[in-house]
């Protein structure tokens, strides 16, 4: 057969391929030359008026407190920033968890037989769902906090009455709660706690392999629990590594204890049950997603509630649920910055500060923005690592 | 959808729309070019003056004058239900605006919190800050604002309710104390406080409308601003039966309170100084606004502040007679404290009266 001669190139100006090319080099330099405009816009501007361009701010001091903490004002800007880091991380951690077993528990209730329980859940779900976030924090913080408890000086007092002891204390500035403080025999109970891990560990790995090898239930969880917290609970009777430290009022005070701040409260609160009402309506709605038909082999098989849920369905509703769920965490991190509102000291509140005070305005926002997208960066990377286990494979 | 050679079309077009917009003939993008060989401030003002882009020549094409205010301080700017502003500083403005225009009304108020206010400044959103702003160098170089003639001399103090029980400075160890963000009461407590060895917990507000009930419901023991905001703030919640507040002792840090432009508005700046002296020269002389109308003296001083002396011009580019037309809108600088200062409680002027009396106001001589 012959072969067909070979169709001659369209001319450079109407070859598709050229012209892709052609394209896209078009917009990416439009594309850097409209950014390189505005910057050079926003630096003619700033330098004609004389604020700073660099970042040699970044080594100056703060020059102010931060409550709750120990940040000396005399350090640099970059400590305050780390500062903040710290205060946001301590709000979305607390938070993520609360709000994702919480959430779960809320979306499993919501397809409960029970109907109570199932429309308290629509009730919790509904109401906090709809409401901007901002409006539930003030109202946990204004509402619930400040004008319902009493200031410090009258501090409510709930627990062991015994003088000015107490167990635990509400006002309407902070909480104080019994803490630990430890004693010299800590380390060595610590030592004893870790070679107890260590040891429970090969314990599991024990309990599987004959489980696997016998098929008989081997109680992997039971024994290691036993022997972990067992051996613990031992040790602290024994060692005494740690005693109690109670909140005490001290006029205008409480000392000792483990105080934290209705604003903390009140955020992390706010926020976990807020994000819990998302996640619950992405679990329920995961689990519905899940085939009817697995249901029902489920009870087919003669499996509990519990085991049900745990062993058939979940796994393959958390598969699903997994990425919308990311979404939740990412929201509930940049939500911190609406502590602004409430005066808790995290990472927005102190950068606008340290702008109020005289640091450069766009350095600044830029560091923050920075470290918003690192945030979120982190937590897409972490929950993506669990996803991959969920993953069906093949897909 | 498009063919190959519309698409082709379509991008050389946007490319060169683009670049007309890119290098175009927007000042500021203009400048930056410009700005790639030239470093000085001085270079880039005298090129914006002579096209007259400057803030003055900015405010008289608009017509009105646009001031930064607070709106929810009482005595200094505060605005009440009919959206009326009224205060210390409000009327120093209205002054700055007839020295401008001749009209009171020609003045635009935009409410800022403490944070906002320089950013406000440096980006242009306003043309001049009379927000009870504290003097300060940090103020003056880094954030790029010129201040003018301080028009209350004031100082940072501490309010505490009298249950709290906290009598003098010492009490307030451990306490929660109210604070305002991005002022220099807020790095005064810390720097006072710590020199003192005092422990304490900042509660940090962004403005007045959330730190008082905060203050009120018992969430922070003290309060701390300067003094007049204190002064102004116990009169209310003691009207409001929130129960008796006492103002400790120790003033704890100098706030000369004033007016401020953005670095670089030399003319705009000569005008604020010279429309806050006009006020003060005023009480000096006993010109009011009941008698400025037919105020006749023999003294040559007086005449020339009034405008009333033939072919004198100092060359700061208002009318003769704009002293006069100041007091005639908002009085004398007595005047001025007398209707906004008075009502919160600070009846004895210390610090702020003529330097005649005792004071620190002092106008340079109008010649």
């Amino acid at each position: 057969m012959a072969i067909p001669a070979v169709a001659s190139r369209p001319p450079l100006w109407r070859n598709i391929r050229v012209l892709r090319v052609v394209a896209q080099v078009v917009v990416v330099a439009l594309v850097v030359l409209g950014l390189r405009q505005l910057f050079q816009n926003l630096v003619s501007g700033l330098e004609a008026t004389g604020i700073s361009t660099t970042f040699d701010f970044l080594d100056s001091p703060a020059g102010f407190r931060v409550a709750d903490s120990d940040f000396n004002p005399r350090s640099s800007s970059t400590a305050l920033f780390a500062q903040g880091v710290k205060n946001t991380l301590l709000v979305a951690i607390v938070g993520i968890l609360l709000a994702s077993v919480i959430g779960l528990l809320v979306g499993i209730a919501r397809l409960s037989s029970n109907w109570l329980l199932a429309k308290l859940a629509t009730a919790f779900v509904e109401t906090l769902r709809n409401i901007p976030p901002l409006v539930v924090i003030i109202f946990f913080f204004a509402a619930m906090f400040r004008d319902a408890l009493p200031a410090v000086r009258e501090a409510r007092r709930v627990g062991a009455p015994a003088g000015d002891e107490t167990a635990f204390y509400f006002s309407n500035s902070s909480f104080a709660i019994p803490s630990f403080v430890r004693e010299d025999a800590f380390s060595t109970w610590l030592l004893l706690v870790g070679i107890l891990f260590v040891c429970s560990i090969a314990l599991w790995i024990w309990r599987s392999r004959v489980e696997v090898a016998t098929g008989k239930p081997a109680r992997r969880v039971a024994v290691t629990t036993a022997v972990l917290g067992g051996g613990s609970l031992l040790g602290l009777l024994v060692l005494d590594p740690l005693s109690w430290s109670w909140p005490r009022l001290e006029g205008n005070t409480i000392g000792g204890g483990f105080r934290f701040t209705t604003a903390y409260a009140a955020l992390t609160l706010a926020l976990a049950l807020y994000t819990a009402s998302h996640i619950a309506e992405i679990i329920r709605g995961s689990i519905q997603a899940v085939h009817k038909g697995q249901f029902e082999a489920a009870e087919a098989l003669a499996l509990s509630g519990f085991q049900r849920y745990r062993f058939v369905i979940l796994p393959q509703a958390l598969r699903i649920a997994v990425p919308p769920t990311i979404n939740q965490y990412l929201n509930l991190t940049k939500n911190t910055s609406l502590a602004v509102a409430i005066g808790y000291p995290d990472l927005t509140n102190l950068t606008k500060s340290l702008i109020g005070n005289g640091k450069p305005a766009p350095q600044s926002i830029l560091i923050l923005m920075a470290i918003y997208l690192s945030f979120s960066l982190v937590i897409s990377l972490l929950v993506n690592l669990f996803n991959r286990r969920l993953r069906l494979v093949g897909r | 959808m498009l063919t190959t050679r519309w698409r082709l079309l379509a991008a050389i077009l946007a490319l060169t729309l683009f670049g007309a917009a890119a290098c175009g003939d927007d000042d500021d993008g203009g400048d930056a070019a410009d700005d790639e060989e030239t470093e000085e401030t001085d270079d880039t003002v005298e090129f914006e003056a002579a096209q007259d882009s400057s803030a003055l020549g900015t405010i008289r094409d608009r017509g009105n004058l646009v001031c930064g205010v607070n709106n929810v301080l009482p005595g200094f700017g505060i605005v009440d239900e009919n959206g009326e502003y009224s205060g210390f500083d409000i009327d120093f403005c209205k002054a700055v605006a007839v020295a401008i225009f001749g009209d009171v009304e020609a003045v635009e108020f935009v409410d800022l919190t403490a944070e906002q206010r320089f950013t406000a400044l440096q980006s242009g959103e306003i043309d001049i800050l009379v927000r009870n702003t504290t003097w300060t160098a940090t103020r003056d170089g880094a954030e790029s604002v010129l201040f003018g003639p301080t028009t209350f001399y004031d100082g940072q103090g501490f309010m505490v309710s009298e249950e709290s029980g906290i009598s003098d400075v010492s009490g307030l160890e451990g306490a929660r104390i109210c604070v305002l963000s991005g002022t220099t009461t807020e790095l005064n407590l810390t720097s006072y406080l710590d020199s003192e060895g005092i422990g304490f917990e900042p509660v940090v507000f962004e403005d007045n409308t959330e730190l008082q009930p905060a203050y009120e419901s018992g969430q922070c023991e003290a309060w701390t601003s300067d003094k007049s905001q204190l002064a102004a703030f116990k009169t209310s919640i003691e009207e409001a039966d929130g129960g008796t507040q006492v103002i400790l002792e120790p003033t704890i840090s100098k706030e000369p309170l004033g007016p401020g432009v953005l670095d670089g508005e030399g003319d705009l700046a000569q005008i604020m100084d010279w429309a806050v002296f006009a006020t003060i020269q005023a009480e000096e002389f006993g010109i009011s606004s009941d008698n400025v109308e037919g105020f006749s003296s023999e003294d040559p001083e007086v005449l020339r502040f009034l405008g009333q002396e033939e072919g004198f011009d100092a060359g700061l580019d208002l009318e003769p007679d704009f002293a006069a037309q100041i007091v005639a809108a908002v009085g004398n600088y007595g005047e001025i404290y007398a209707r906004n200062i008075e009502p919160i409680g600070l009846t004895d002027r210390g610090l702020n009266a003529l330097w005649t009396e005792g004071g620190l106001l002092y106008a340079p001589p109008y010649r």
